[in-house]
């Protein structure tokens, strides 16, 4: 196979490498020959992850990376190796694991090495006491999930993308799961790493509760996209297995009456694991016809007693806020369709353009932000579709969920629909002061704000990439470049 | 989902487009039209495009519990990057003809057709389902694998996909032939893969004797059920082994046919079918026939199991548990034998993980297969038992490539008969 006759997305400033055969001796010699690949039907897998635009262009025959080398490594030493040997010949590495990302994290903008972690897929040990589990990070969260429940724990981490998405992903994205009310966010779940830094080094960060033994340096790791370091494994915690569980929904008449009710659930101190609100589109869409228009679920789960009493509460609040009961059906609704996504496959034949974008604003302003951005993104011409449910929750804000979708007018690519689609919604979340990603990460899709996110900041975390990777070699073109900017056409 | 549930699922559409600009519906009913134009291939093709389309564009749902990704550990392997690459194939951005692809076509054959994907798939189709479409466009361009062809030699030549009709060695193996009167009860069928196993097939006939059943084996006469044309998609060698195999199954007056090869028992029933075969006689796996001679009290387990069989853990057949629907028969038999501690791995029944030994991935890639052995071998160990029992040769000779050398005289792979016959 020929890749010149793939049309390549991400072509510019690609880094050249002269003796390829010699790489490849090398990469060989670090991690084995049966651990490296430049095999066409290997490098043609690595030139996409899950980012909904990569959809339109795989069906069409165009790839977004072109990495030159795949490499899956055993043990953090090789890993250590492998990066040792790319900042002595200046190429990029590329950590990529279940390729479930929907911000372009793992797309090898200017080629590279891939270090593929799933051979990082051991569970390494249970501690029933200390209530954790320490994995290596290349793991499938559904097959650390699986295994969990079996041993009667669950990790509280489930996100949409369970089945297929990996630990090290949830870290390298600062991910949240969809049970996050009750379990927090991975970097709450997080209690122990162990990651081999850019230029090699391989660090540790033990398990503990709770220090005071300076700065959470481990925290700058959660959430790095492999650009600071790749995390070979990690400790998280665990619970046991809930006792019981309860589903309840109520429809509300608007956006505004349903966050009341589910602020001041919170505001007691209630602290459902699920928590949906969708709006009136979103209800029609998942619920059909519902009389009142925003439908929110919840699910509380736990200690039997508590449960009960989370229930109790939660039933009171909602009626005080113009709630109606609208039973079981729609949680078990969700609990039944939550991970059958056809949607991903319905509209690139249509050559129609989709994607979902997450997003966090505190409590003050949280209706504000929804009718805005549904405003805002409704102007761009082309879109049809703009949604959102509001998907985590938490004493302070909650984390927004906005989907879009559309078609091209007639002088835009698809590529120029998709990144004014995701610059407007940014930007109207920016401009009422929310933060421009609550679950996801950076990766490309986001890189040209983090200026605006960050403010002064910014610089002291360049300042931080520059002295951890001076040769700029651990997953470049993400967070701290703007390579859609670069490429034109973004604010 | 039929014509109604969709629009009923996709209604909330209808507003959205039409309160679009004039331009943009354009745009999209042009796209709507130009679908077929755009993605679709020119010419007929057997490839099942439409959902080769819809499990390359999906998340790769399935990609946990998928045996062949989860032994390979390589993105290659993923369920939509096969699709992708089948609908590459077909559309010919990927030129098939072209010997440089030859991995590329070699991928259409890298999975052990254990079919879990199908659970988890929002589509319900399961990956394997896809491929053997695209497997036909390459065999009706002449491009069938080579490692392939020798099955498709063997079966012409002496009825089996070995080199030798292996049916043929019953008396060196000392199983008892029994000849057709054309007035049995029960023609029981024997697999080419359980001749390997001349123990299993043993103890099978010592049962059916054991419990007063009148039945054939008919070795001589034997031949395979052409199970692996169906997977190679020599569709037109399967369609004649199965005229061949009617035949011979009508020529026993059998009033049903049991057997100890799930995969015969699918080909039998389900493949032949498809090819426009139909056998009027019932026929079942071995251990729905057990588990009723069982009930019936024509099989009565009496003595104490001998301790070192006393722990078990059960690997069900993926071809059992998901294709035939039966998880209880192999549990019912296993709870009737007395003094028996069976602890259930964590995939167990219809979330089962293949022995790796199924569908063609093991002519396509041994090593991969060995190593979807092992780890389904490291899934029984887990249970803490060293006695595996399962029913299904193909199993048993996947999870006997599973164990590492070391283990071989530590861990025993049993099938379920041979544990039934020391008890009654």
């Amino acid at each position: 196979m020929d890749f010149k006759d793939f049309e390549l997305i991400y072509k510019t400033n690609r880094c050249e490498i002269k003796d390829k055969q010699k790489i490849k001796l090398k990469l060989s010699e670090a991690v084995g020959k049966k651990n490296v690949s430049d095999d066409d039907i290997d490098i043609l897998a690595y030139t996409k992850d899950a980012t909904l635009i990569t959809l339109n262009w795989s069906i069409q025959g165009i790839i977004a990376g072109l990495p030159d080398f795949i490499t899956y490594p055993e043990t953090p030493e090789q890993i250590s190796k492998i990066l040792k040997l790319a900042n002595e010949e200046k190429i990029p590495v590329i950590p990529y694991a279940e390729g479930s990302g929907v911000v372009g994290g793992a797309i090898p903008v200017y080629g590279g090495i891939i270090v593929d972690m799933k051979k990082f897929n051991k569970i390494l040990k249970i501690s029933d006491k200390n209530l954790t589990v320490t994995v290596e990070t290349g793991i499938n969260g559904m097959n650390l999930e699986r295994y969990l429940n079996a041993k009667g724990y669950t990790s509280g981490h489930i996100p949409q993308s369970l089945y297929t998405s990996s630990v090290g992903g949830y870290i390298a994205h600062r991910a949240a799961g969809q049970f996050s009310t009750k379990y927090g966010k991975i970097e709450d779940i997080v209690l122990g790493i162990e990651i081999v830094l850019p230029k090699g080094d391989i660090i540790e960060f033990k398990t503990m509760a709770a220090a005071s033994t300076g700065p959470q340096l481990e925290k700058m790791f959660i959430g790095n996209e492999g650009t600071l370091g790749i995390v070979t494994k990690a400790t998280l915690k665990i619970w046991p297995y809930p006792e019981k569980r309860a589903l309840l929904s109520y429809a509300f008449p608007t956006i505004e009456d349903s966050l009341e009710a589910c602020r001041n659930i919170l505001r007691k101190q209630i602290y459902p694991a699920v928590v949906r609100i969708y709006d009136d589109k979103e209800t029609k869409r998942h619920f059909g016809k519902v009389k009142e228009n925003v439908m929110v679920v919840f699910v509380c789960e736990g200690n039997e007693k508590l449960v009960d009493l989370e229930e109790t509460v939660t039933r009171k609040v909602c009626i005080e806020n113009k709630g109606v009961d609208c039973g079981i059906e729609p949680v078990e609704h969700w609990f039944e369709s939550r991970f059958r996504v056809k949607e991903t496959s319905m509209f690139p034949p249509y050559k129609m353009v989709a994607d979902t974008i997450e997003v966090a604003i505190m409590w003050d302003k949280a209706a504000e932000l929804y009718y805005k951005v549904i405003e805002e993104t409704s102007k761009v011409k082309g879109n049809l579709l703009i949604s959102a449910h509001i998907s985590h929750f938490y004493p302070n804000g909650v984390g927004y969920y906005f989907t879009f979708g559309g078609v091209p007018p007639k002088d835009k690519s698809d590529f120029d629909f998709y990144k004014e689609c995701w610059d407007v919604t940014v930007k109207t979340v920016l401009d009422i002061g929310g933060s421009f990603g609550h679950h996801h990460g950076v990766g490309i899709n986001r890189a040209h704000w983090m200026a605006r996110e960050w403010g002064k900041s910014f610089e002291t975390m360049k300042e931080i990439k520059k002295l951890l990777d001076p040769n700029n070699i651990l997953n470049p073109g993400k967070i701290y470049e703007s390579i859609w900017k670069e490429q034109g056409g973004v604010s | 989902m039929g014509i109604f549930e969709t629009l009923k699922k996709y209604k909330w559409m209808v507003p959205l487009i039409s309160n679009a600009d004039r331009d943009i519906k354009r745009i999209l009913l042009k796209n709507v039209r130009y679908k077929k134009k755009n993605f679709f291939p020119e010419v007929d093709v057997k490839a099942d495009v439409k959902n080769l389309i819809n499990c390359m564009l999906c998340p790769n749902m399935c990609r946990f519990d998928c045996g062949s990704l989860q032994a390979a550990q390589k993105e290659s392997m993923a369920p939509a990057y096969k699709a992708r690459i089948g609908y590459y194939l077909t559309m010919g951005l990927i030129d098939p003809t072209d010997p440089a692809n030859k991995e590329f076509i070699n991928l259409m054959y890298m999975c052990s057709n254990e079919e879990n994907c199908k659970i988890f798939c929002p589509f319900e189709f399961s990956v394997v389902s896809l491929l053997e479409t695209v497997r036909d466009d390459i065999n009706d361009m002449g491009l069938m694998p080579d490692y392939l062809k020798p099955m498709i030699d063997n079966l012409h030549k002496t009825e089996t996909i070995e080199d030798h009709n292996i049916y043929k060695t019953y008396k060196e193996k000392g199983i008892k032939n029994i000849e057709t009167d054309g007035n049995d009860e029960v023609f029981y069928y024997i697999g080419c893969e359980s001749m390997k196993f001349p123990e299993v097939v043993k103890a099978n006939i010592e049962i059916l004797n054991k419990a007063g059943v009148k039945f054939s084996t008919n070795l001589e006469k034997k031949m395979c059920c052409s199970g692996p044309m169906f997977n190679i998609r020599d569709l037109e060698t399967g369609k004649k082994f199965a005229q061949k195999n009617k035949e011979l199954i009508e020529s026993t007056g059998a009033k049903i046919v049991v057997s100890d090869c799930p995969g015969c028992v699918l080909t039998l029933t389900n493949s032949y079918e498809n090819v426009g075969v139909k056998i009027k006689t019932p026929i079942i796996h071995i251990v729905e026939y057990f588990k009723k001679l069982l009930e019936e009290g024509k099989l009565k387990p009496e003595k104490t199991i001998q301790d070192d069989l006393k722990k078990v853990t059960i690997h069900d057949p993926c071809l059992i548990a998901r294709n035939l629907k039966d998880t209880t028969s192999i549990r019912a038999i296993l709870n009737k034998i007395p003094g028996l501690e069976l602890v259930e791995p964590i995939c167990n029944k219809e979330n089962t993980h293949c022995c790796g030994w199924s569908g063609t991935l093991h002519w396509a890639d041994k090593e991969i297969a060995i190593k979807e052995a092992s780890n389904r071998v490291n899934e029984l160990k887990e249970t803490g038992a060293e006695v595996f029992i399962s029913a299904c040769p193909l199993c048993e000779l996947g999870l006997g490539y599973g164990v590492q050398k070391e283990e071989k005289e530590k861990i025993k792979i049993l099938d379920i008969s041979e544990l039934l016959l020391k008890v009654i």
